[in-house]
């Protein structure tokens, strides 16, 4: 794998952003209200004007009247739980909502930028029958510092155990006994593999340990292919020990500096719940199509490797997860259904037609699931007096 | 693990599903030319859409393998099934789930999904009658797996599957966001084998739309307004025996029609070098007009008894195999439902196009296999290239809310 941020969290800490509003940056100017009835999110109320809530799917326009950026949320008064989002709607813009509700109470929660405080606006009660959102208690960026604590200790165990095994593929290498460096090959590649959810913080040195020959233009031969694809690829085409001498010196030293530079980095907390489908995404799109072979066809064992890593996350997370997420039961089956299908794998072209649709399917069905772990972990302010 | 997967194809996106079906009537309220159209064409019924209905502009033809685990997961991917092509050909707003995932609906067709025109065909393979969901003893007796023909290149990677889907409307957006959105709740259940996408071009300057040939195609098609004709032709016929066959068709397919999909690459290079006469007596009609080579006006009925050896619509012409319009052939006609083609380029720089043939009928045997068996060794053969296709059961239509694809042959 090499992508190295998939993307950015999409959520600021609010710290952060009252920072960023008591500073000098100028504010942009109002665009001129339009006249559409709307509810107000802004300066002249939270919740109030039309249209009213109901029961069912609905587009609910929320227009900010007032000089500065507004989170919205809809939210259940009782619990503080988050139903629906707007973030960030501009000063004089309006912004649809667009839910399901089913019965129950709900009222609308304006953050304005700057120094005032939050308004819950007015509670609205539906009655009636028929099933709609559910409400998430937010989780702050503070319920992720644990489960983050927790992974980068995995991570760091990991990352002495892929130095190990690296070590031991550059002396079998430097001993010029090329079949044992291809037996050592393996499992140095999947210790790097069960890394998974860290990428965002290796930077630079994904790239450089376990990069694929894209962007390259010279492909399998460019300079700048390194790392154990370019280690697997001399091994299993023939390359003289002495000539692949280098390029195993290279991945050992760039394995031993990322294990030193390791503690000096900070997984941003925010990319956690990102990474719960990520790793499998990358999985889906480089492992399972085989695109990463460079000749090992151990392909398969990098996805068993990848699914560890989602694994780890999807238990470091799952206290938050427990109580918010009712699919979490099918993320767990999802996960043992594709162990299942990868065990005793390795290479994605001996699998039979039927074997392959049915991994896929599996991991699809699975991607699926672990998509929400991001949009309901993703880090949020809490309304005030809610519980959690 | 059962329950909550099944919870997943029908839930876990079932906000969707849920705001989708409620959608409909307040979008159509909004929209009086939505509401005609979903008019036109109900969701519920005893027959499918998609098989009498007029062709749309565009279509995608996909076979599935189904990968789901046992009888109940393959129940549930033909509830789910019913339940997207439900929303989608009702249209409405796909109903949102908040910050619990990620957007129901992926957007293409806008905040407010238009049903307008979308029709969904479903249709199961022989293959799903093996020994996987105990379901060998429900297999239509004429429902086989499609031969290799004399003239055909048949390639396994574009052949058979255990069911089809085709989604046709008349833009190409329509299409997509419904594959995507069936795609997107089926996967675990089933995987695409193969697709294939299809427009239907416009009358050039009228009538029958023409294949890349340039030829007028289709002209000959039984009249779909005719419930008599098409209880006679197109729709399975329970308790009978079809032709060759023992077997009685088992009841569940009360309402359905076999299908053929045949992929046809059309060596349109070579066809553009063969002189108008030649192109016209491979096929009987004129190119221009559509006309049988004896009349003047594609709907014409070409006389073949006056022209008993062939000097004006030659015996060998496509038109006069595949129909000879005998009263001893009268009951092989099939309800033919094709479009174009068109895709990239093959190794010697030629274009790849030609026809997804797709075509309805009450008894492969006594229709399809006759007319290809007719068809054997046409001269035309030298300029197509079948490489794909299979045969299908389109299944007994959705007959209300509570039905579902397929019911009647999984309980």
């Amino acid at each position: 794998m090499t992508k190295v941020s998939m993307r950015a969290p999409a959520v600021v800490a609010g710290a952060a952003l009252l920072l960023v509003a008591a500073g000098d940056l100028a504010r942009p100017a109002p665009r001129a209200s339009s006249a559409a009835p709307a509810i107000e999110a802004g300066a002249s109320g939270c919740g109030t004007g039309r249209p009213p809530l109901r029961l069912g799917p609905q587009a609910l326009p929320m227009r900010n009247d007032g000089d500065t950026a507004a989170d919205v949320t809809l939210i259940d008064p009782a619990t503080g739980g988050v139903y629906a989002e707007a973030e960030g709607v501009g000063p004089g813009t309006t912004r649809t909502l667009r839910i399901t509700l089913g019965p129950g109470a709900y009222a609308f929660h304006c953050v304005q930028d700057g120094p005032g405080d939050p308004v819950t606006g007015p509670v609205t009660r539906i009655t009636g029958s028929g099933r709609g959102a559910a409400a998430i208690v937010p989780v702050s960026e503070n319920d992720l510092y644990a489960p983050t604590r927790s992974y980068q200790a995995y991570v760091a165990a990991g990352l002495d155990r892929l130095v190990e095994r690296t070590d031991a593929l550059r002396s079998a290498v430097d001993d010029g006994d090329l079949d044992a460096a291809r037996a050592a090959w393996t499992p140095a590649h999947l210790a790097y593999e069960r890394l998974g959810a860290a990428y965002g913080t290796f930077g630079d040195f994904d790239g450089s340990i376990d990069g694929r020959t894209e962007g390259l233009p010279g492909g399998v031969h460019d300079p700048g292919f390194t790392g154990f694809h370019r280690v697997e690829y001399g091994l299993w085409h023939g390359e003289s020990a002495s000539s692949l001498a280098r390029v195993t010196d290279r991945l050992a030293r760039d394995v031993r500096a990322l294990r030193s530079d390791f503690p000096n980095e900070r997984i941003d907390p925010a990319d956690l719940p990102l990474r719960a489908h990520e790793i499998l995404e990358n999985t889906l799109q480089f492992q399972l199509t085989g695109e990463a072979d460079q000749g090992s066809g151990t392909t398969l064992r990098t996805s068993e490797a990848n699914l560890e890593g989602t694994r780890e996350l999807v238990d470091v997370l799952r206290p938050l997860l427990r109580p918010r997420y009712p699919g979490l039961a099918g993320v767990d089956a999802g996960m043992d259904r594709m162990a299942a299908l990868l065990r005793g794998r390795s290479s994605v072209d001996r699998l039979s037609q039927a074997d392959r649709e049915r991994l896929n399917g599996t991991v699809g069905e699975l991607l699926e699931r672990l998509a929400s772990i991001a949009t309901i972990c993703a880090p949020r302010r809490r309304s005030q007096g809610s519980g959690g | 693990m059962m329950t909550d997967r099944r919870s997943f194809l029908r839930g876990a996106l079932a906000a969707g599903v849920a705001g989708a079906v409620a959608g409909p009537s307040a979008a159509g309220a909004a929209s009086p030319a939505r509401a005609t159209e979903a008019a036109t064409r109900p969701f519920h019924g005893e027959h499918q859409a998609g098989i009498l209905e007029r062709t749309r502009r565009r279509t995608v033809v996909v076979s599935f393998d189904a990968t789901a685990a046992g009888r109940s997961e393959l129940t549930e991917l033909f509830r789910t099934l019913t339940d997207r092509a439900r929303a989608l050909t009702g249209g409405g707003a796909p109903g949102d789930t908040g910050i619990a995932a990620p957007p129901a609906d992926s957007g293409v067709l806008g905040p407010d999904v238009p049903g307008a025109g979308l029709l969904v065909t479903v249709g199961v393979g022989a293959s799903l009658f093996d020994d996987r969901y105990g379901l060998a003893g429900r297999r239509p007796p004429g429902l086989t797996q499609m031969p290799m023909f004399p003239n055909d290149a048949l390639e396994s990677a574009w052949c058979h599957g255990d069911l089809s889907l085709q989604l046709s409307a008349d833009d190409d957006d329509t299409v997509v966001h419904a594959l995507r959105d069936v795609a997107r709740h089926t996967r675990g259940a089933m995987q695409v084998r193969w697709r294939m996408n299809g427009f239907s071009s416009p009358p050039r300057p009228s009538g029958t739309p023409r294949n890349l040939m340039g030829f007028k195609d289709g002209i000959s098609n039984p009249d779909v307004a005719d419930p008599r004709a098409m209880s006679r032709l197109v729709w399975a016929a329970p308790g009978t025996t079809g032709k060759g066959r023992n077997a009685p068709e088992p009841a569940w397919t009360a309402g359905g029609s076999y299908l053929v999909i045949r992929l046809i690459r059309m060596l349109v290079e070579f066809w553009d070098r063969v002189g108008l006469d030649e192109q016209e007596q491979m096929f009987g009609r004129s190119r221009d007009t559509g006309a049988p080579l004896d009349g003047n006006h594609e709907l014409d009925e070409p006389r073949y008894a006056a022209d008993p050896i062939g000097k004006v619509i030659p015996l060998t012409s496509h038109i006069r195999l595949s129909n000879p319009r005998t009263p001893q052939t009268a009951d092989s006609r099939i309800l033919r439902r094709g479009f174009n083609y068109d895709r990239g380029v093959d190794a010697v720089g030629d274009l790849d196009m030609g026809l997804i043939f797709t075509c309805y009928q009450q008894d492969v045997a006594r229709q399809f296999e006759t007319v290809q068996h007719r068809l054997k060794d046409e001269p035309l053969t030298d300029y197509i290239r079948p490489f794909g296709g299979g045969y299908f059961f389109a299944l007994p239509g959705v007959r209300d809310s509570t039905d579902f694809f397929a019911r009647a042959l999984l309980s």
